[in-house]
């Protein structure tokens, strides 16, 4: 990636022929229905820097600033920074202290269990895709759609004999069990997404080192791999993304110590019998955001690359 | 006593002996066998899905064949592996490293092989500069045009200087010109590196304008090995009387005449010059005659009267189709003959009596 990038290149606006080919009228289609989309984000990340006596207002605030005049002053609040902070640390009891919440520790928990979770199902989901790919078995499909038939159960039902059967292990609470359980679900979506990409790559190629010398394993790390990094990027955003926001399993497998976000988030809002803390939980989505965002954004340039070669950007 | 060798035999490169290949249900090669000496051009010609690239890939090692030998220089590598074979293989689709340039594209089978780093800076450049790829060194195959990726191609094959140099296909995926070019090209290294070629092609022009050698392939078999001249002059049957030259032999169907030098057909009897050993008299049998070697009678000479129905000027010559008695004719006249010719005009002609190609009608054997 050339340094001289600029961030708006990086966020899609290119200057260069053919991005904008589709012309005004249709960018400003696109760019509406992008902005409904983007509406319930934009409302979270309004609400976390809201004062808490304005979260559920009516009529509600909807922005910041009044964007020099044009949006009438009881539509606009003033933006506080109070939320996030109470995110780690508030007061827990009524004239108390404020006390640690351990959110350093949830966040910390998340980003540990989703990403050893989903780089794991890579490694070993690639090295089976590999082996779907280019060893078939008698009946290679057969084995694929029992691979899958996992995630055809509702979690809901596999999730009762888990907790049993860690429970008898002794893997309950701790990361090992979290990792494993999120590795194992993780793994069917990784070899199905990655034996499609080795499916794409030509073997000719692969023949060809083979003759100029290359063993198996050479050609599976030097001339295999290469090529589908954009395979491996998107199969890697995907499984984080449906990693990260995964309640369920983390409500039922994880213990105090190895809590995740969206647990704690449960478990922050619906206690204390206040009520629920709107501008509180808002504020925590909007930092469990920024995780994903940046891992997103920076491995976007491959995702949207896809398994086109040739024409890579220096 | 010394053993004198004669000048033409030099020693085999390759040989394969009855070898067949079967994927599933689907015979591939079947007891296919043909030698290669070295330093040949040699050139497996014949349609596509005969077994072509088969062949190839087994002699790299790429597959083992289910039954049968290979040998290269004398060894067998029947089931032996890829490596110390000496053999390297250009691809129909060229196989280019796409993550990779160019640069690393060349040094690729070096680095494989552990060559220093200096070493392979120098070959490299070499290589690039005898393919006229000095400038293209730091791209990625994909931003390179057809020939360029072709010389890519042929240039990672050539680097580490292999005994044999296997090409499927390698024109087939370039535009005319280029072909055109690339033919020159290859014959240039060839001459150069005294290289052992085995081309497989199904291009008749590249097998007889390339090959010193040819063997024309039919179902995973063999049908005839040898030069382009005894292919032309002599073809063993029907299939590659068919397939070599161009326009194609013209072929009528008849019947061999009792004293064994005539075939009576449709458009009359047609003598030829020789008398058959292997013929029966009466035999059903089809008459060859290459286009080249049918004339317009001159003066009083006693032809064959047919129409002119077609008439296709190439420059200095002109394929020109006749009708007569239900058989079109296909003749090559050079083009000053051709001028004063019309569509729908009648012409006598001569064929050639000692031109006259006779195969047998029931298996299509040549007759001799």
């Amino acid at each position: 990636m050339a340094a001289d990038t600029s961030i708006w290149q990086r966020i899609g606006f290119h200057r260069s022929f053919g991005v904008a080919e589709a012309g005004w009228g249709r960018t400003l289609a696109v760019a509406g229905v992008s902005f409904v989309y983007f509406l319930p984000v934009l409302f979270i990340i309004f609400t976390a820097i809201k004062p808490q006596a304005l979260a559920l207002s009516v009529p509600p605030t909807l922005s910041p600033t009044s964007l020099f005049g044009l949006i009438p002053d009881q539509f606009v609040f003033t933006p506080t920074l109070e939320n996030f902070s109470s995110v780690f640390s508030r007061v827990m009891t009524g004239g108390g202290q404020p006390e640690p919440t351990g959110f350093d520790r949830f966040f910390f928990n998340s980003i540990v269990i989703a990403s050893a979770s989903v780089l794991l199902a890579l490694v070993l989901g690639t090295l089976a895709a590999y082996g779907f790919s280019r060893y078939p078995l008698k009946g290679n499909d057969t084995y694929l759609f029992i691979i899958l038939t996992t995630r055809m159960l509702p979690a809901i039902v596999v999730i009762i004999p888990v907790i049993l059967m860690f429970r008898a292990v002794g893997l309950s609470g701790s990361y090992l069990g979290i990792i494993l359980l999120y590795t194992a679900f993780n793994l069917a979506f990784t070899i199905w997404m990655m034996k499609s990409f080795f499916d794409e790559l030509s073997t000719d190629v692969e023949d060809a080192a083979r003759i100029d010398g290359s063993s198996g394993t050479r050609v599976f790390f030097r001339i295999c791999l290469p090529q589908v990094v954009a395979g491996l990027a998107a199969t890697f955003v995907f499984g984080l993304i449906l990693t990260w926001n995964e309640f369920l399993f983390a409500l039922l497998v994880t213990g105090p110590d190895t809590r995740t976000v969206p647990v704690a988030m449960n478990q922050a809002v619906s206690s204390g019998g206040r009520g629920t803390d709107w501008t509180l939980l808002a504020a925590i989505e909007t930092l469990f955001l920024i995780p994903v965002f940046l891992v997103t954004f920076f491995l976007q340039e491959h995702l949207l690359r896809g398994v086109t070669f040739g024409t890579v950007r220096k | 006593m010394l053993a004198m060798a004669s000048p033409d035999t030099r020693s085999i490169a390759l040989s394969l002996r009855n070898v067949s290949k079967t994927y599933g249900r689907v015979e591939a090669l079947h007891n296919l066998s043909f030698s290669v000496a070295e330093g040949r051009f040699f050139v497996l010609f014949g349609p596509s899905s005969v077994g072509k690239t088969t062949t190839l890939r087994m002699i790299s090692g790429l597959v083992a064949p289910d039954r049968g030998r290979v040998e290269i220089f004398g060894r067998d590598w029947t089931n032996g592996t890829i490596a110390g074979r000496d053999v390297s293989m250009v691809f129909q689709s060229f196989a280019l490293y796409p993550h990779l340039s160019v640069y690393k594209n060349l040094a690729y089978p070096l680095r494989e092989a552990g060559v220093g780093r200096e070493e392979i800076d120098r070959r490299v450049r070499e290589t690039a500069a005898m393919l006229r790829l000095d400038t293209k060194l730091d791209r990625k195959p994909g931003t390179l045009s057809g020939g360029e990726q072709q010389r890519v191609a042929l240039g990672r094959s050539l680097i580490r200087r292999p005994r044999i140099l296997l090409l499927d296909e390698p024109l087939t995926n370039l535009d005319a010109k280029l072909r055109h070019d690339m033919r020159a090209e290859l014959k240039r290294l060839h001459r150069q590196f005294g290289l052992t070629i085995v081309y497989a092609t199904p291009d008749e022009l590249e097998a007889l304008s390339m090959g010193e050698e040819i063997a024309v392939l039919r179902n995973g078999g063999v049908v005839q090995t040898g030069t382009p001249d005894e292919l032309y002059e002599t073809p063993r049957d029907l299939y590659v009387a068919g397939k070599i030259g161009s326009p194609p032999m013209n072929m009528i169907k008849g019947t061999l005449a009792r004293d064994g030098t005539v075939i009576e057909s449709a458009i009359g009897p047609l003598p030829f010059a020789r008398r058959l050993n292997t013929a029966e008299p009466g035999e059903a049998a089809v008459a060859g005659i290459r286009p080249s070697d049918i004339r317009l009678a001159t003066g009083a000479e006693r032809g064959v009267t047919a129409s002119i129905a077609m008439l296709e000027p190439l420059g200095d010559i002109t394929v020109i189709s006749m009708e007569t008695c239900g058989e079109t004719l296909r003749l090559v006249l050079p083009e000053a003959a051709a001028s004063g010719l019309e569509r729908g005009q009648q012409a006598s002609i001569v064929l050639d009596p000692g031109k006259l190609h006779v195969f047998r009608a029931s298996n299509g054997q040549a007759i001799t």
